[in-house]
Protein backbone atom coordinates (compact mmCIF):
# COMPACT_ATOMS: atom_id res chain seq x y z
CA UNK A 1 0.00 0.00 0.00
CA UNK A 2 1.15 3.35 -0.97
CA UNK A 3 2.76 5.68 1.65
CA UNK A 4 -0.56 8.38 2.06
CA UNK A 5 1.04 12.28 2.09
CA UNK A 6 -1.31 15.27 3.07
CA UNK A 7 -0.26 17.85 1.54
CA UNK A 8 -1.42 21.87 3.29
CA UNK A 9 -0.12 24.35 1.05
CA UNK A 10 -2.51 27.59 0.42
CA UNK A 11 -0.57 28.70 -3.18
CA UNK A 12 -2.42 26.87 -5.73
CA UNK A 13 0.39 26.27 -8.28
CA UNK A 14 2.31 25.14 -5.87
CA UNK A 15 0.08 22.62 -4.10
CA UNK A 16 -0.69 21.16 -7.62
CA UNK A 17 3.09 20.69 -8.63
CA UNK A 18 3.75 18.89 -5.49
CA UNK A 19 1.04 16.88 -5.78
CA UNK A 20 2.45 15.44 -8.77
CA UNK A 21 5.35 15.59 -7.92
CA UNK A 22 4.30 12.97 -5.11
CA UNK A 23 2.20 11.22 -6.89
CA UNK A 24 4.75 10.23 -9.62
CA UNK A 25 6.89 8.79 -6.93
CA UNK A 26 3.61 6.62 -5.86
CA UNK A 27 2.38 8.23 -3.26
CA UNK A 28 -0.99 8.68 -2.42
CA UNK A 29 -1.65 12.36 -1.87
CA UNK A 30 -4.35 14.23 -0.13
CA UNK A 31 -4.43 18.02 -0.48
CA UNK A 32 -6.11 20.77 1.37
CA UNK A 33 -5.20 24.75 0.60
CA UNK A 34 -5.73 26.05 4.58
CA UNK A 35 -4.89 24.65 7.85
CA UNK A 36 -9.05 24.02 8.65
CA UNK A 37 -9.36 21.57 5.63
CA UNK A 38 -6.22 19.97 6.71
CA UNK A 39 -7.15 19.57 9.82
CA UNK A 40 -10.39 18.23 8.43
CA UNK A 41 -8.87 15.87 6.39
CA UNK A 42 -6.20 14.64 8.65
CA UNK A 43 -9.08 13.83 11.02
CA UNK A 44 -10.87 12.02 7.94
CA UNK A 45 -8.41 10.17 6.03
CA UNK A 46 -5.60 9.93 9.16
CA UNK A 47 -2.38 9.82 6.48
CA UNK A 48 0.94 8.64 7.20
CA UNK A 49 2.77 12.37 7.00
CA UNK A 50 1.26 15.58 6.51
CA UNK A 51 4.00 18.50 4.33
CA UNK A 52 2.50 22.15 5.70
CA UNK A 53 3.42 25.74 5.07
CA UNK A 54 2.62 28.13 7.89
CA UNK A 55 1.73 31.32 6.41
CA UNK A 56 -2.27 30.32 4.97
CA UNK A 57 -5.51 31.87 5.82
CA UNK A 58 -8.20 30.43 8.19
CA UNK A 59 -5.76 28.43 10.57
CA UNK A 60 -2.23 29.13 10.19
CA UNK A 61 0.70 26.67 10.70
CA UNK A 62 1.53 27.34 13.65
CA UNK A 63 -2.33 26.44 14.96
CA UNK A 64 -2.68 23.17 13.01
CA UNK A 65 0.66 21.95 15.00
CA UNK A 66 -1.01 23.19 18.28
CA UNK A 67 -4.39 21.00 17.60
CA UNK A 68 -2.82 18.03 15.75
CA UNK A 69 -0.83 17.87 19.72
CA UNK A 70 -3.88 18.07 21.32
CA UNK A 71 -5.88 15.30 19.52
CA UNK A 72 -4.49 11.86 20.42
CA UNK A 73 -4.86 10.35 16.74
CA UNK A 74 -3.50 13.13 15.25
CA UNK A 75 -0.35 13.68 17.65
CA UNK A 76 0.88 10.63 16.26
CA UNK A 77 1.55 11.81 12.67
CA UNK A 78 4.41 13.54 11.96
CA UNK A 79 3.69 16.75 10.18
CA UNK A 80 6.62 18.54 8.01
CA UNK A 81 6.67 22.16 7.95
CA UNK A 82 7.74 23.91 4.22
CA UNK A 83 8.23 27.01 4.97
CA UNK A 84 9.96 30.58 3.62
CA UNK A 85 10.57 31.88 6.99
CA UNK A 86 14.02 30.62 7.59
CA UNK A 87 14.59 32.55 10.71
CA UNK A 88 16.29 30.69 13.51
CA UNK A 89 13.34 31.62 15.90
CA UNK A 90 10.94 30.27 13.58
CA UNK A 91 12.28 27.30 13.40
CA UNK A 92 12.60 26.52 16.96
CA UNK A 93 9.17 27.93 17.31
CA UNK A 94 7.68 24.93 15.23
CA UNK A 95 10.14 22.23 16.18
CA UNK A 96 8.72 23.44 20.42
CA UNK A 97 5.42 22.85 18.94
CA UNK A 98 5.96 19.32 17.67
CA UNK A 99 6.60 19.69 13.94
CA UNK A 100 8.56 16.36 12.95
CA UNK A 101 10.99 18.77 10.42
CA UNK A 102 11.37 21.67 8.75
CA UNK A 103 12.26 22.53 5.08
CA UNK A 104 12.54 26.01 3.86
CA UNK A 105 11.19 27.33 0.35
CA UNK A 106 12.76 26.92 -1.90
CA UNK A 107 13.93 23.65 -1.49
CA UNK A 108 14.36 20.58 -4.53
CA UNK A 109 12.44 17.89 -3.94
CA UNK A 110 15.62 15.45 -3.30
CA UNK A 111 15.61 17.09 0.00
CA UNK A 112 11.91 17.39 0.33
CA UNK A 113 11.72 12.92 -0.61
CA UNK A 114 14.65 12.63 1.99
CA UNK A 115 12.69 13.93 4.70
CA UNK A 116 9.79 12.00 3.73
CA UNK A 117 11.80 8.48 3.46
CA UNK A 118 12.91 9.78 6.86
CA UNK A 119 9.70 10.71 8.75
CA UNK A 120 8.12 7.63 7.19
CA UNK A 121 10.49 5.20 8.19
CA UNK A 122 12.15 2.40 5.69
CA UNK A 123 9.44 0.32 5.87
CA UNK A 124 6.34 2.77 4.73
CA UNK A 125 8.42 4.14 1.40
CA UNK A 126 6.08 3.90 -1.38
CA UNK A 127 8.82 5.09 -3.50
CA UNK A 128 10.18 3.26 -6.51
CA UNK A 129 12.71 3.99 -8.74
CA UNK B 1 8.58 69.73 15.40
CA UNK B 2 11.56 67.82 15.20
CA UNK B 3 10.93 64.78 17.70
CA UNK B 4 7.47 64.72 15.07
CA UNK B 5 9.86 64.64 11.89
CA UNK B 6 11.54 62.17 13.48
CA UNK B 7 9.13 59.64 14.13
CA UNK B 8 7.75 60.29 10.96
CA UNK B 9 10.92 59.18 9.07
CA UNK B 10 11.09 56.48 11.96
CA UNK B 11 7.70 55.47 11.02
CA UNK B 12 8.49 55.62 7.05
CA UNK B 13 12.08 53.40 7.80
CA UNK B 14 10.09 50.66 9.62
CA UNK B 15 7.32 50.79 6.81
CA UNK B 16 10.06 50.40 4.06
CA UNK B 17 11.87 47.49 6.18
CA UNK B 18 8.88 45.95 6.29
CA UNK B 19 8.27 45.82 2.81
CA UNK B 20 11.37 44.79 2.19
CA UNK B 21 10.46 41.59 4.30
CA UNK B 22 7.26 41.25 3.26
CA UNK B 23 8.14 41.15 -0.24
CA UNK B 24 11.61 39.19 -0.01
CA UNK B 25 9.70 36.33 1.77
CA UNK B 26 7.05 36.36 -0.89
CA UNK B 27 9.15 35.80 -3.56
CA UNK B 28 10.07 32.83 -1.85
CA UNK B 29 7.32 30.68 -2.49
CA UNK B 30 6.82 31.19 -6.41
CA UNK B 31 10.74 30.23 -6.22
CA UNK B 32 9.81 26.94 -4.59
CA UNK B 33 6.99 26.66 -7.22
CA UNK B 34 9.26 27.40 -10.33
CA UNK B 35 11.62 25.21 -9.00
CA UNK B 36 9.47 22.31 -8.04
CA UNK B 37 8.05 22.00 -11.80
CA UNK B 38 11.45 22.27 -13.19
CA UNK B 39 12.06 18.78 -10.11
CA UNK B 40 8.38 17.49 -12.11
CA UNK B 41 9.49 17.72 -15.12
CA UNK B 42 13.03 16.15 -14.40
CA UNK B 43 11.24 13.15 -12.89
CA UNK B 44 8.87 12.94 -15.87
CA UNK B 45 11.43 13.38 -17.91
CA UNK B 46 13.26 10.55 -15.97
CA UNK B 47 10.42 8.21 -15.71
CA UNK B 48 9.88 8.28 -19.33
CA UNK B 49 13.14 7.45 -20.12
CA UNK B 50 13.08 10.86 -21.90
CA UNK B 51 15.70 12.38 -20.32
CA UNK B 52 19.29 13.47 -21.76
CA UNK B 53 22.36 15.44 -21.30
CA UNK B 54 20.94 18.56 -23.00
CA UNK B 55 17.62 18.73 -20.68
CA UNK B 56 19.88 17.70 -17.55
CA UNK B 57 22.31 20.37 -18.43
CA UNK B 58 19.50 23.39 -18.83
CA UNK B 59 17.24 22.29 -16.70
CA UNK B 60 19.88 22.37 -13.61
CA UNK B 61 20.53 26.02 -15.31
CA UNK B 62 17.26 26.76 -14.42
CA UNK B 63 17.65 25.47 -11.02
CA UNK B 64 20.58 27.09 -9.79
CA UNK B 65 19.84 30.43 -11.43
CA UNK B 66 16.38 30.39 -8.75
CA UNK B 67 18.94 29.34 -6.19
CA UNK B 68 21.09 32.02 -7.17
CA UNK B 69 18.37 34.07 -6.99
CA UNK B 70 17.23 33.21 -3.72
CA UNK B 71 20.54 34.00 -2.38
CA UNK B 72 20.23 37.33 -3.27
CA UNK B 73 16.59 37.67 -1.76
CA UNK B 74 18.67 36.76 1.43
CA UNK B 75 21.27 38.39 1.40
CA UNK B 76 18.52 41.61 0.79
CA UNK B 77 16.46 40.38 4.00
CA UNK B 78 19.68 40.15 5.74
CA UNK B 79 21.15 43.27 5.12
CA UNK B 80 17.33 44.72 6.03
CA UNK B 81 17.49 42.89 9.67
CA UNK B 82 21.10 44.00 10.33
CA UNK B 83 20.43 48.01 8.83
CA UNK B 84 17.73 47.51 11.43
CA UNK B 85 19.18 46.19 14.46
CA UNK B 86 16.99 43.04 13.98
CA UNK B 87 20.41 40.95 14.09
CA UNK B 88 20.33 38.56 17.56
CA UNK B 89 23.46 36.44 18.05
CA UNK B 90 22.55 33.55 20.30
CA UNK B 91 26.38 32.83 20.76
CA UNK B 92 27.67 29.70 22.55
CA UNK B 93 30.07 28.06 23.04
CA UNK B 94 31.46 26.63 20.13
CA UNK B 95 34.23 24.77 17.49
CA UNK B 96 34.64 26.62 14.29
CA UNK B 97 36.15 23.95 13.12
CA UNK B 98 33.20 21.39 13.20
CA UNK B 99 31.43 23.66 10.90
CA UNK B 100 33.76 22.90 8.18
CA UNK B 101 32.85 19.47 7.29
CA UNK B 102 29.56 20.53 5.69
CA UNK B 103 30.77 23.73 4.02
CA UNK B 104 33.84 20.84 2.45
CA UNK B 105 30.76 19.08 1.30
CA UNK B 106 28.67 22.16 0.00
CA UNK B 107 31.96 23.14 -1.70
CA UNK B 108 33.29 19.91 -3.50
CA UNK B 109 32.43 20.33 -7.10
CA UNK B 110 31.54 24.21 -6.92
CA UNK B 111 31.08 26.03 -9.44
CA UNK B 112 31.59 22.83 -11.81
CA UNK B 113 34.49 23.22 -13.36
CA UNK B 114 36.44 20.70 -11.23
CA UNK B 115 37.36 22.85 -8.44
CA UNK B 116 37.56 21.60 -4.82
CA UNK B 117 37.93 23.37 -1.56
CA UNK B 118 41.52 23.17 0.28
CA UNK B 119 40.87 22.97 4.06
CA UNK B 120 44.34 23.03 6.22
CA UNK B 121 43.92 22.72 10.04
CA UNK B 122 46.59 23.45 12.63
CA UNK B 123 47.19 23.39 16.35
CA UNK B 124 45.01 21.89 19.17
CA UNK B 125 41.17 22.91 18.86
CA UNK B 126 39.73 25.07 21.16
CA UNK B 127 36.43 26.55 21.61
CA UNK B 128 35.02 30.41 20.98
CA UNK B 129 31.65 31.82 22.04
CA UNK B 130 30.14 32.62 18.48
CA UNK B 131 26.65 31.48 17.32
CA UNK B 132 27.52 28.68 15.10
CA UNK B 133 24.67 30.00 12.28
CA UNK B 134 26.05 33.15 11.47
CA UNK B 135 29.96 31.97 11.84
CA UNK B 136 29.09 29.34 9.22
CA UNK B 137 27.10 32.25 6.97
CA UNK B 138 30.31 34.17 7.14
CA UNK B 139 32.44 31.20 5.89
CA UNK B 140 30.15 30.38 3.31
CA UNK B 141 30.15 34.09 1.74
CA UNK B 142 34.29 34.28 1.80
CA UNK B 143 34.35 31.03 0.25
CA UNK B 144 31.75 31.75 -2.25
CA UNK B 145 33.70 34.51 -3.46
CA UNK B 146 37.20 33.26 -3.38
CA UNK B 147 35.33 31.15 -5.35
CA UNK B 148 33.47 33.19 -7.96
CA UNK B 149 36.27 35.80 -8.19
CA UNK B 150 38.81 33.49 -9.61
CA UNK B 151 39.61 30.76 -11.92
CA UNK B 152 42.88 28.71 -11.79
CA UNK B 153 43.55 27.50 -8.45
CA UNK B 154 41.21 25.64 -5.29
CA UNK B 155 40.70 28.10 -2.95
CA UNK B 156 42.12 26.96 0.85
CA UNK B 157 40.99 27.82 3.85
CA UNK B 158 43.25 27.30 6.92
CA UNK B 159 42.10 27.26 10.00
CA UNK B 160 44.75 27.86 12.85
CA UNK B 161 44.29 27.47 16.67
CA UNK B 162 46.78 29.48 18.24
CA UNK B 163 47.84 30.06 22.15
CA UNK B 164 45.31 33.03 22.65
CA UNK B 165 43.11 33.39 19.30
CA UNK B 166 41.75 31.48 16.47
CA UNK B 167 43.15 32.87 13.23
CA UNK B 168 40.83 31.58 9.67
CA UNK B 169 42.63 32.66 6.49
CA UNK B 170 40.82 32.17 3.15
CA UNK B 171 43.14 32.69 -0.11
CA UNK B 172 42.19 32.79 -3.93
CA UNK B 173 44.53 33.80 -6.72
CA UNK B 174 41.85 35.41 -8.19
CA UNK B 175 41.33 38.91 -9.59
CA UNK B 176 42.18 40.77 -6.42
CA UNK B 177 40.54 44.19 -5.29
CA UNK B 178 42.22 47.61 -6.59
CA UNK B 179 43.65 49.58 -3.47
CA UNK B 180 41.31 52.28 -4.06
CA UNK B 181 38.24 50.18 -3.31
CA UNK B 182 39.40 48.48 -0.13
CA UNK B 183 38.25 51.01 2.47
CA UNK B 184 34.54 50.24 0.95
CA UNK B 185 34.71 46.44 0.96
CA UNK B 186 32.62 46.23 3.79
CA UNK B 187 30.13 48.70 2.68
CA UNK B 188 26.32 47.74 1.80
CA UNK B 189 26.25 47.57 -1.71
CA UNK B 190 29.58 48.70 -2.53
CA UNK B 191 31.28 46.29 -5.47
CA UNK B 192 34.59 46.95 -5.92
CA UNK B 193 35.59 48.22 -9.86
CA UNK B 194 36.89 45.47 -11.15
CA UNK B 195 34.11 42.92 -10.66
CA UNK B 196 31.96 44.41 -13.23
CA UNK B 197 30.40 41.46 -15.21
CA UNK B 198 30.54 39.06 -12.26
CA UNK B 199 27.17 38.75 -10.44
CA UNK B 200 26.44 39.81 -7.18
CA UNK B 201 24.71 42.21 -4.55
CA UNK B 202 27.63 43.87 -2.80
CA UNK B 203 25.72 42.78 0.00
CA UNK B 204 27.51 39.55 1.15
CA UNK B 205 31.32 41.23 2.71
CA UNK B 206 28.72 44.03 4.52
CA UNK B 207 26.82 40.72 6.07
CA UNK B 208 30.28 38.90 6.81
CA UNK B 209 31.20 42.34 8.54
CA UNK B 210 28.69 42.49 10.40
CA UNK B 211 28.37 39.04 11.90
CA UNK B 212 31.59 38.85 12.80
CA UNK B 213 31.68 42.11 14.48
CA UNK B 214 28.42 41.24 16.55
CA UNK B 215 30.52 37.97 17.61
CA UNK B 216 33.52 40.00 18.88
CA UNK B 217 35.88 38.89 15.85
CA UNK B 218 37.48 41.22 13.40
CA UNK B 219 38.42 40.99 9.68
CA UNK B 220 41.34 42.22 7.53
CA UNK B 221 41.88 41.88 3.93
CA UNK B 222 45.03 42.18 1.87
CA UNK B 223 44.59 41.85 -2.05
CA UNK B 224 46.81 42.62 -5.37
CA UNK B 225 44.98 42.60 -8.00
CA UNK B 226 45.41 39.98 -10.84
CA UNK B 227 47.35 38.00 -7.70
CA UNK B 228 44.44 37.05 -5.31
CA UNK B 229 42.78 37.87 -1.90
CA UNK B 230 43.53 36.73 1.56
CA UNK B 231 40.79 37.48 3.70
CA UNK B 232 42.35 36.53 7.76
CA UNK B 233 39.08 36.22 10.23
CA UNK B 234 40.21 36.42 14.11
CA UNK B 235 38.47 35.42 17.65
CA UNK B 236 40.21 35.21 20.69
CA UNK B 237 39.17 32.76 23.52
CA UNK B 238 36.82 33.77 25.60
CA UNK B 239 36.82 33.65 29.39
CA UNK B 240 33.21 33.43 29.42
CA UNK B 241 30.21 33.53 26.93
CA UNK B 242 27.46 35.07 27.61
Amino acid sequence: MNARILLIEDKAGLLDTLKSLLELHNYTVYTASNGQEGLSIATRYLPDLVISDITMPVLNGYALLDSFRADPQLSKIPVLIASAKNEDHEIELVMQKGAAGYLTKPFVFAHLHEEIKRLLGNSMIAAKK
Amino acid sequence: MDSTNSSGSDTLLSNASNVIAITAHEFKTPLTTINSIVDLLTSKLQADHLMNAFYQQNLSRISSEIFALNSMVDEMLTINNILNGNIQSNREMMDIGLLLSPLKEQYQAFPDDGRSLIIHVTGTPKEICASAAQLSRVLSNLISNAFKYSRKSDPVLHLDYQEKKVVITITDDGIGIPEKDLPQLFQPYFRASNAEGISGTGLGLSIVKSFITANEGDITVNSQPDKGTVFTVTFRYPDTCQ
